[in-house]
């Protein structure tokens, strides 16, 4: 007699990798490099804004995520191990909705508009002063950005203390 | 080891649905998550407000500071208090705010200076013309980033604000998905209004002022400007004062007692060197015109 092409054996085998498959692809941090967009950000000896920073991040350098922390990343960059906040970061890539780590602890980074528990939860938050531009008009929040845009070249900076004999 | 493989396979068959089942449900979870963490957070009470939040209630104060003054568009002077302006703050007690400092001037005659929580700084092209020199503005720059460093602005935000704010978060973690948290608008409303009135209107206590001028004295020391700037620039204020009642009169009373205080932290004023005549002349170059 002939054995089929798909014995009993070989489907339960394909069965259990392409279900192992499906719990491990998606939504895996650990280890992930990625890519600073955001200016002014610093590496954190504690997942806290309130320490003292241990060093700057500049705005393309690549990280490798040790671990998540809430709003919080532990990062290796050039060989210094820190917390980087998610700001640092762009909003994740709206592809599959399914992830097994994020359901089990926490999705890794979420910056929707529609999550209003989230930003409850978080006080003063972007909504909130979206919502408060509506209501007030006449404050000059497009000013505040031409302001906080404003950028001081680093190079510059250093030539400027020198210069005037101050201490780098 | 086919019985291992076939009991592995039931066990994936039985979890994983259930599991994908539950990724249908998935709003539940961090809705039930965020709704115990708002109700843990509003049990706590309070907790400091955080580097974000004060970025936040900072921003909305400078725009309004801003719809009541002009922004100078004078590009030289601009670049010149931010250069001055970086310079302290990278000595100053918190070097780093959650989005850094930032400085501008403010296109009017008045003679004041605000610091907005968070980090943005403003000068009004009346204080800039008032310095004599660089160390001067820097004195001022100074002591303002020490009313950043000392949160001086986000605390005043009364306390029972701030706690209602707590309320706030755990109400609607709670509510969940029900609009946008028009509370916490308000309270933040409120929030700006606390602010602003310190900063803009009633100023700083007394002990505010006097720990903002020891600050800034250290920041000046460790930046290589002389720190007899601040005394300097004090005394000058306090010549014009008469007749003057508005503006940093109000804001920043420049007291006998903050002069005295501030002489005393600072010793025998600092003959001037040669750094400081080449920094006075840029000064005059970039602020004077």
């Amino acid at each position: 007699m002939r054995r089929p092409v798909f014995s009993k054996r070989s489907g339960i085998c394909f069965l259990t990798l392409a279900l192992l498959a499906l719990l491990l692809l998606p939504g895996i941090a650990r280890g992930e490099t990625m890519k600073v967009t955001q200016s002014n950000q610093s590496l954190y000896p504690d997942p806290d804004f309130a320490g003292t920073p241990i060093a700057p991040v500049p705005v393309g350098a690549e990280v490798t995520v040790q671990q998540q922390s809430g709003d919080w990343y532990k990062v290796e960059y050039q060989g210094k191990s820190g917390w980087l906040n998610r700001q640092a970061f762009p909003s994740p890539a709206t592809g599959s909705k399914f992830s097994l780590p994020g359901m089990l602890f926490g999705a890794p980074v979420k910056e929707t508009s529609s999550d209003e528990a989230a930003l409850a939860g978080k006080g003063f938050t972007p909504e909130v002063e979206s919502s408060y531009r509506q209501k007030h008009p006449e404050a000059k929040f497009a000013e505040v950005d031409k302001v906080e845009a404003y950028r001081v070249d680093p190079a510059k900076l250093q030539a400027f203390i020198t210069e005037g004999g101050l201490k780098p | 080891m086919k019985s291992h493989l076939r009991w592995l396979a039931l066990i994936l068959l039985v979890v994983l649905p259930a599991v994908w089942g539950c990724a249908g449900a998935s709003a539940i979870i961090p809705a039930i998550s965020i709704a115990a963490t708002g109700a843990t957070k509003a049990a706590k009470a309070s907790r400091e407000i955080n580097d974000s939040e004060e970025y936040y209630v900072g921003r909305a104060v400078a725009a309004r500071i801003l719809s009541q003054y002009p922004l100078s568009q004078n590009a030289k002077v601009t670049e010149y208090v931010n250069e001055v302006g970086q310079t302290v703050a990278r000595k100053s007690a918190r070097p780093n705010t959650f989005k850094g400092y930032h400085f501008a001037v403010l296109d009017t005659t008045e003679l004041n200076a605000f610091a907005c929580p968070g980090g943005t700084i403003f000068i009004t092209r009346g204080l800039v013309e008032t310095c004599a020199n660089e160390d001067e503005l820097a004195a001022v720059l100074a002591h303002e980033c020490s009313h950043v460093a000392n949160k001086d602005g986000i605390n005043s935000i009364s306390k029972a604000r701030w706690t209602e704010v707590f309320t706030a978060m755990g109400a609607e973690a709670a509510r969940q998905y029900g609009g946008v948290a028009g509370n916490l608008v308000t309270l933040f409303e409120g929030s700006i209004d606390d602010v602003f009135k310190t900063m803009v209107v009633n100023g700083y206590s007394r002990t505010a002022e006097e720990a903002a001028d020891a600050g800034a004295v250290t920041t000046l020391t460790a930046a290589g400007y002389d720190p007899g700037a601040l005394a300097a620039m004090l005394k000058k204020m306090l010549a014009k004062e008469k007749g003057a009642a508005g503006g940093i009169y109000k804001t920043h009373p420049p007291t006998g007692e903050r002069l005295a205080k501030l002489k005393a932290e600072v010793g025998k004023e600092a003959a001037a060197s040669p750094a400081e005549a080449k920094r006075t002349k840029r000064f005059e170059k970039s602020a004077k015109s």
